[in-house]
């Protein structure tokens, strides 16, 4: 039976196309071109390119395949299934949280409850070594990516301002902007411009206009919750459903445990758990697309004879230099009501604090983006964060309605000692818990609190009366970084490995430094780049 | 917690779950139970959990609560995860069963009584006091970090406890709005089925700090 839904009729789990067992595997015991672990935003669009270009694909999920209508609710608590729940030991002075913070669980990854906010990293993101004398420089420019940018821009038609103040893409984008902005948006951008600081609406990856069947956004608010109109981007309503149609196989509910290599070192395949069984995947080419924590964790629970430390880790550098960004959530008062629920979660940024100032007493920089919130993230925030409680808590949540929130986006210096390595305790499968830790350094504290400064400052040139300010963090990006040293990077400028040639890591974790600003745009345009390089490869009979 | 202090005395986030998609509506109106029987929590500890939760919220009423320890035995009872803790704690089923104990000893070291039995003023001074790890010492805690143990009951309390349909309507939150959506989004617009504000006046304005 045809399944009539527009972003669902290549992937009904159930009726004829897709089964939710694994007894109907497409290439079973056959060796295919690409095996892809996790489908979440690097992981689809691999997916795509690639079985798009002809090459046989299977790519495996830990989560399930969502279907939006069935699966998603408008409701915070409710969404937290979308995300990756499994205990990971978290430990340091500035010790992580993730979950709903970072990481997403299902085809789709963290693109089905992400913000869709779609910067574009700045030129001297890839250089700052070279130009501030901190951090790496990447092994690639802004000029190598600029083309993906543009193609993944259109390809999901990002919403967008006409001019876009920041960087060397100033606009237009493929889709008007959205419209109109929410009241707690409305301050942020009259505030700035009293102190004349630039503002702007943001690129969303939202849609403002009619696309590919599916709707504009009608300012519910949820897109941390998976957006049930599907006017939200996610790699499982654009990618994947046309990844299927090219023949790639989806196996979902499956996590992959281990990756296999032969006598000659050169990746096999990987080996999978569904249900509690194990299964193979052969393979020529393996890409690991499982984020900035399970990628490193799987390449060093991979160890084996010939690479005693883990694979792809001859560097020593697997789950060295994980960063996440500074995400201090900065809230003040306001007179008139501003109804932080309304209108797509982020709907006004300002990136004049994003380069490197010789005034300031750090380097580098952030974006500052007006934030929604509903009452679930917000009492969070005000908890878990904040520290409040008791009557001091009910009295704030009473206020709801009164906040304007301005949540910061803080690029923070890569260390080596910020890290994801493997803990004692072990998981449902029997393989070590991840532990990570992390700690800001110096740098990383001034720019806090020259934001938070900034953001109260926006606040009262406004009226706003600055209420309290919670640490937060926001994205995860490195573990696995990429660089032109095989000493001293994991992969190649292309996502391959310096030790194994037929493997590749693309995702958030091949991030050599995490810039100031929202990551997902740039992964999206590393995953493109690498899907063009690979299909070079079999073009050529590498593989 | 009177219904007086709300801005918005007249609103009922639940007069437009008709306009609500069937998945979010049946979501919420679970939350007004009836609620199945616990599966992990044994009545002692239900009471003395439901305690906690209150002063916690700041709130006494039985029938919010009874959702809220619904969501935290369901929480509890399954094994999938927790995201993260600290390599220092327990997982947090076993920190929440022996961190009640844990209170419960702290109150007889105290005041020679069960927590349940204290004065209001004592279970708050206990409660704070795990806040910030400065709690009287018993042997426990070297295998129940404070800290921890507060951070987890608050935030398996605060998180069902903002979904209950009850509490929006009192901070005036406009609910789900799907597919109905929201457009009248500006500065001193709102839609009509949004809540109207009925107590003038920006109330606390000494509580805001720089
Ligand atoms: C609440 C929230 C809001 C965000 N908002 C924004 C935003 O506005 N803008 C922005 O740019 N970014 C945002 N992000 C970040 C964005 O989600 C990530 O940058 C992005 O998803 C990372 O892509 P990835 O491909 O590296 O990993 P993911 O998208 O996380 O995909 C990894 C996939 O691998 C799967 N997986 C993991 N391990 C295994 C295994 N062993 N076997 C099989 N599968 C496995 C996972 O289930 C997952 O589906 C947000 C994130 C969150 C959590
Ligand atoms: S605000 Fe718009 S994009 Fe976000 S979930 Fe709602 S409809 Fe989707």
């Amino acid at each position: 039976m045809e399944n009539e839904s527009y972003v669902k009729h290549n992937c009904d789990h159930y009726k004829d196309s897709r089964y939710d067992d694994l007894n109907h595997r497409k290439y079973g015991d056959k060796e295919v071109d690409v095996c892809i672990v996790g489908v979440g935003a690097a992981g689809g669009v691999l997916a795509y390119e690639l079985s798009k270009a002809g090459l046989d694909v299977v790519g495996i999920e830990a989560g399930p395949f969502w279907d939006p209508q069935v699966d998603f609710a408008s409701d915070e608590l409710h969404a937290y299934r979308l995300n990756w729940q499994d205990t990971r030991l978290s430990d340091g002075n500035d010790a992580l949280k993730f979950g709903p913070n970072n990481s997403g669980r299902g085809v789709g990854g963290g693109t089905t409850h992400f913000t869709g906010v779609f910067y574009r990293f700045h030129k001297s993101d890839f250089r700052t070594k070279s130009t501030d004398g901190v951090g790496e420089d990447w092994p690639i420019t802004y000029e190598d990516l600029e083309p993906y940018y543009t193609k993944i821009e259109n390809d999901i038609k990002v919403s967008g301002p006409k001019q876009f103040p920041w960087g060397p893409f100033n606009g237009p984008y493929p889709y008007p902007e959205r419209e109109p902005i929410s009241a707690w948006a409305q301050v942020f951008r009259e505030g700035c411009e009293v102190l004349g600081i630039r503002s702007s609406v943001p690129p969303l990856a939202i849609l403002s206009a009619p696309f590919d069947g599916r709707p504009p956004c009608t300012n519910r608010g949820f897109c941390n919750e998976g957006c049930k109109p599907n006017a939200k981007f996610s790699t499982l309503i654009h990618h994947v459903p046309k990844a299927i149609k090219y023949g790639a196989e989806i196996i979902t509910d499956s996590m992959v445990t281990r990756i296999l290599v032969d006598q000659d070192g050169k990746a096999q395949g990987v080996e999978f758990n569904h249900d509690g069984s194990y299964y193979l995947q052969k393979a020529k080419v393996v890409i690991v697309s499982a984020f900035a924590v399970e990628t490193p964790r799987l390449l060093l629970n991979s160890a084996c004879s010939q690479y005693p430390d883990g694979l792809a880790n001859n560097s020593g550098l697997v789950g060295k230099y994980l960063m996440t960004h500074s995400g201090h959530d900065i809230f003040a008062k306001f007179d008139e009501e501003m109804r932080l629920y309304k209108g797509t979660p982020v709907m006004a940024c300002t990136q004049d604090f994003y380069e490197t100032d010789p005034d300031n007493d750090f380097l580098r920089g952030y974006t500052l983006n007006a934030h929604g919130d509903r009452p679930v993230a917000l009492s969070k925030i005000l908890t878990a964060d904040a520290g409040y409680w008791g009557k001091d808590l009910r009295e704030k949540m009473l206020d709801f309605n009164f906040y304007s929130q301005i949540t910061m986006v803080g690029e923070v210096l890569p260390q080596k000692d910020n890290c994801v390595t493997l803990s004692d305790q072990k998981d449902e499968y029997g393989l070590p818990r991840p532990k990570v830790i992390f700690n800001y350094c110096e740098n990383d504290n001034k720019m806090i609190e020259h934001g938070v400064e900034k953001a109260n400052q926006i606040f009262k040139a406004r009226g706003g009366k600055p209420t309290f300010v919670a640490a937060d963090t926001g994205h995860l990006m490195g573990g696995c970084r990429m660089g032109d040293d095989p000493d001293n990077s994991v992969v190649n400028g292309y996502c391959q490995s310096h030790d194994i040639s037929n493997l590749f890591v693309c995702d958030a974790s091949v991030f050599t430094t995490s810039g100031g600003c929202n990551p997902t745009n740039t992964v999206l345009a590393i995953a493109a780049r690498t899907a063009d390089y690979i299909i070079q490869m079999g073009k050529k009979g590498e593989f | 917690m009177e219904k007086g202090k709300t801005y918005y005395p007249d609103f009922d986030v639940l007069d437009s779950v008709k306009e609500w998609d069937p998945v979010t509506a049946d979501v919420v109106l679970k939350r007004l139970g009836p609620f199945p029987p616990l599966k992990f929590l044994t009545d002692e500890e239900e009471s003395k959990l439901r305690v906690i939760c209150k002063h916690l919220m700041y709130d006494n009423r039985d029938e919010i609560f009874d959702w809220v320890i619904h969501s935290i035995d369901a929480r509890l009872n399954d094994k999938t995860g927790e995201y993260q803790r600290s390599s220092k704690a327990p997982p947090e089923h076993i920190l929440v069963r022996e961190g009640l104990k844990a209170i419960n000893d702290l109150s007889r070291k105290l005041y020679d009584t069960d927590f349940l039995s204290i004065g209001v003023q004592e279970q708050f001074d206990i409660i704070a006091s795990l806040q910030v790890g400065e709690a009287a010492q018993i042997p426990q805690w070297s295998q129940i970090p404070q800290k921890d143990l507060f951070d987890k009951l608050l935030i398996l309390t605060v998180a069902p406890y903002y979904s209950h349909p009850t509490i929006w309507s009192e901070i005036g939150y406009g609910g789900p709005a799907h597919p109905r959506g929201y457009y009248r989004l500006e500065i001193g617009l709102a839609d009509p089925w949004e809540a109207v504000r009925k107590r003038e006046g920006n109330k606390g304005d000494d509580d805001g700090g720089e």
